[in-house]
């Protein structure tokens, strides 16, 4: 398919807009108090407090969910505009419906959704991690798995709707407790690659920038507006 | 010379090969490959030519050096087999709602009037409501709002959501109530109706709204009304949560659905049995005209159909009329089927009754000559049909290491379950009944819901596992057996099926117990019952206990359980039963193709 170029256009506009939007906080990245106060302002009702490195759990009823670095602090909507604090809510909620706890971190050493769901699944007391990227790419991970390999892989940001994360939620609280869930069902669309490859490219490059080589995860504390 | 015995099966064609010299039978090779096509008809020469090939390689030799080749007069049945459902629930205006979502929220009984949750406000002050929450008002803001109408005097007793919120509303709740969640067709539950609502402690099921006079105290029925809620009461029996909504004419039925008659027609009697009575009643009237000669079903309903679909297949195979094929046996089992609920609301399941049934039907023995002059033009060597099965098998299962005359055997394939007894003597008497493997298929599919019958092969043929960690399952049998690489993860936390290339998950929620019982009850069903029903109608006496040795032969017998199931059946007959092992190395195969090779040289 051709991509004319009023749309390239259109695309690099968004992604300049956001990035000017967020080049101010991405500045101060190095003094991290400041960095939330931006933060809970950029996405909307999700407030995220560090405190702390992350700890090995010990719970088996916990799920870690793990946040690529950039999530609700200097972008704060998928690719398709679903906003961060909906998708961490619905998340949480799919994991408390089961009668589990959500445990929120952040992963600052990479911005690969697999390592950040790895390092979930492996600081998680139960075993059982969920990696979330910016963008809005998710998958649910297993601590004995290799770090490429996955329980189940959302690898098409762009056809990840709300419910979809509930499920997500849900299912990972039900790998917890050692029941075997339905895969939650993914859509394919074959015109998602052509239509956001530019976009998503884009955003993983703006959620590298704020990786930090050999940072630990950071638990968050999560209040929602 | 060297001699070829080949044997079509339902499932496999068998080889045996052998050089006969000088009166002494030398075997040399065997062969087995999956049959092409249905047995007995003109596809099976592909199969036949890999089976004798397979042979003839291990043995060094080719197809020139064999001098004459043995097929069976394959005992021509064909079995088939059809699942009828015979009941149905159905619910009336929404009456109850009986489903189980994993995931209820809160505990305990609560009676009220069912009310929209936007509206709960408009109620009066003391009044008792049931919230009745639709997809777009979120966990959060239902539960503010029960919590803001508790506090202004509302007596919020329970709720009915249609998203998976029950949990999440119940921990936001300051006063808990009992919550079914899940419910997809929530605009079908009436409203400004009196409603019960009932959730029970995990690992625990509903105790008032499961008994007809728990409900009766609810509402306050009088007598008469009581006895009409028993069926919604069954219906909610072994639920975590139910709810019951008390409507001016709502009922939950539990339907009988005419299947038809089935017309069993022996050779001095007739009988007449309805498929809804059930598989006793319809296998007790097989036994009580026997020996049949022909099975009609009762035209223009499910059980003619399902009947003629047999003798149509058979007469297209056959190039006969349909009215010249015979139906000869019938083999009906009972089996449940889940089926969605008709009315429900939450898209309830019930476990409706259905009956399997498997028929067999015999055939000419045009066919295997067919097949004979073909492969004698395809190959340039001499081809000739050989004895009756039963009796070739009974030949085979002789070699077994231990056996001798006065035999019984029992062949138990995938389309047939043969029986043939042997004595002193060498007179053989044989039979053909329907159901085998194939039946056993198709009893774990419906049971467990699969349409998929490649599954449910699987299930059949494999045992379990439950993949408790990426390091280690939890074998059938509660043993564990751990492993150094992590296993893959598309086996994680799902019962698997042991299969020799590999462990296949098997999708859904049922556990390892259920699927093992399902498993374990449909070939008890098919192959004790068969056993049993074979060696009554072969033995001498009429008796199953005049009979002493029996030996288990044919595809089936290879599986895992089923001689296992067999033996232990009939050692309460006092009989020794056990899997044959002919000619001391090839277990229960191979019987009919050896069977067929030594009768040559009887009949020298």
């Amino acid at each position: 398919m051709a991509i004319n170029e009023q749309m390239l256009k259109s695309i690099i506009e968004d992604v300049l807009k956001e990035m000017t939007g967020a080049a101010p906080a991405a500045a101060p990245a190095a003094a991290p108090a400041a960095a939330p106060a931006a933060a809970a302002a950029a996405a909307g009702a999700v407030k995220l407090t560090p405190v702390g490195d992350a700890a090995q759990g010990v719970a088996s009823d916990e799920v870690v969910i793990g946040l690529a670095p950039a999530f609700a602090e200097f972008q704060n909507v998928s690719i398709i505009d679903v906003p961060h604090d909906k998708i961490l809510k619905e998340i949480i909620a799919g994991i408390e419906e089961e009668g589990l706890k959500a445990r929120v971190i952040k992963v600052y050493r990479s911005s690969d959704v697999a390592v950040v769901g790895h390092t979930a699944a492996k600081l998680s007391g139960s075993g059982i991690g969920i990696g979330l990227q910016s963008k809005g790419t998710c998958l649910i991970h297993q601590r004995d798995l290799p770090q490429l390999s996955n329980l189940e892989l959302f690898s098409q940001a762009p056809l990840i709707d709300l419910e979809t994360y509930r499920a997500i939620g849900k299912n990972a609280a039900k790998y917890a407790k050692g029941e075997s869930p339905k895969p939650v069902p993914v859509r394919n669309d074959q015109m998602a690659r052509p239509a956001y490859q530019a976009k998503a490219a884009l955003l993983h490059i703006k959620e590298t920038e704020h990786v930090v080589n050999g940072k630990k995860a950071i638990e968050q504390q999560v209040s929602f507006a | 010379m060297i001699l070829a015995g080949i044997d079509i099966g339902n499932a496999s064609t068998e080889t045996a090969l052998a050089r006969y010299v000088d009166g002494k039978m030398d075997f040399l090779a065997s062969g087995i490959v999956d049959t092409t096509g249905m047995k007995g008809t003109r596809q099976n020469i592909h199969g036949v030519f890999a089976s004798l090939k397979q042979a003839l390689e291990k043995a060094d030799l080719t197809v020139e050096n064999v001098d004459l080749i043995r097929i069976n007069e394959a005992a021509p049945v064909i079995g088939d087999v059809a699942m009828e459902t015979i009941t149905e629930t159905i619910i009336t205006e929404s009456t109850m709602i009986g489903h189980n979502p994993s995931t209820p929220g809160g505990l305990g009984v609560g009676v009220g009037i069912t009310v929209d949750i936007r509206d709960v406000n408009n109620c009066e002050k003391g009044s008792a409501v049931i919230v009745i929450i639709p997809r777009e008002v979120d966990f959060d803001n239902s539960s503010s709002i029960i919590n803001n109408a508790v506090k202004s005097g509302i007596y919020v007793n329970g709720a009915i959501v249609q998203r998976d919120d029950g949990v999440l509303i119940n921990n936001r709740l300051e006063k808990k109530i009992p919550i079914v969640d899940e419910v997809s067709l929530i605009e079908k539950v009436p409203l400004n109706m009196r409603a019960a609502i009932e959730v029970a402690a995990p690992g625990s099921v509903v105790e008032q709204l499961s008994n007809p006079y728990g409900i009766a105290t609810v509402f306050e029925l009088n007598s008469d009304e009581t006895k009409q809620v028993v069926p919604v009461s069954r219906a909610l029996i072994g639920n975590r949560s139910a709810v019951v909504i008390k409507t001016p004419a709502g009922d939950v039925k539990e339907r009988k659905i005419p299947a038809g008659q089935i017309i069993i027609q022996g050779e001095n009697k007739k009988a007449q049995v309805n498929v809804d009575d059930g598989a006793e009643k319809i296998m007790e009237a097989i036994r009580s005209v026997a020996p049949v000669s022909d099975i009609k079903g009762e035209a223009g309903t499910n059980a003619g159909g399902m009947l003629e679909k047999v003798r149509q297949v058979m007469s297209n195979l056959t190039d006969q009329l349909p009215s010249a094929i015979k139906i000869q046996d019938l083999l009906a089992v009972d089996t449940f089927v889940p089926q969605t609920v008709k009315g429900g609301v939450a898209e309830e399941f019930s476990m409706e009754n259905a009956v399997g049934i498997a028929a067999m039907v015999k055939a000419d023995k045009l066919q295997m000559n067919m097949i004979a002059e073909e492969l004698e033009k395809e190959l340039g060597v001499k081809v000739e049909v050989g004895g009756v099965e039963a009796d070739m098998a009974i030949r085979g299962a002789l070699t077994t290491p231990g056996s001798n005359k006065p035999m019984a055997i029992i062949d138990m394939g995938a389309g047939s379950t043969d029986a043939a007894i042997i004595n002193r003597s060498d007179e053989i008497k044989s039979i053909h009944l329907a159901g085998a493997g194939n039946m056993v298929t198709l009893l774990i599919g419906s049971e467990l819901g699969f349409e998929d019958l490649a599954l449910a092969e699987d299930i059949k043929k494999y045992p379990l596992a439950k993949v408790e960690s990426l390091f280690h399952i939890r074998h059938e049998d509660g043993t564990v057996q751990f492993y150094d690489k992590p296993l893959d993860p598309r086996t994680f936390a799902r019962v698997v099926i042991l299969t020799p290339l590999g462990m296949v998950p098997i999708p859904g929620n049922h556990s390892m117990e259920r699927i093992r019982q399902v498993r374990r009850d449909a070939k008890t069903k098919v192959f004790v019952v068969n056993a049993i029903r074979s060696l009554e109608r072969v033995s001498p006496t009429g008796n199953v206990r005049d009979m002493e040795f029996v030996t288990l032969v044919g595809g089936s017998a290879l599986d895992f359980e089923i001689p296992q199931l067999v033996t232990d059946a009939l050692s309460k007959y006092s009989i020794v039963a056990g899997r044959a092992n002919i000619r001391g190395v090839e277990g229960p195969r191979n019987a009919v193709a050896s069977g067929l090779v030594l009768a040559y040289a009887e009949g020298e």
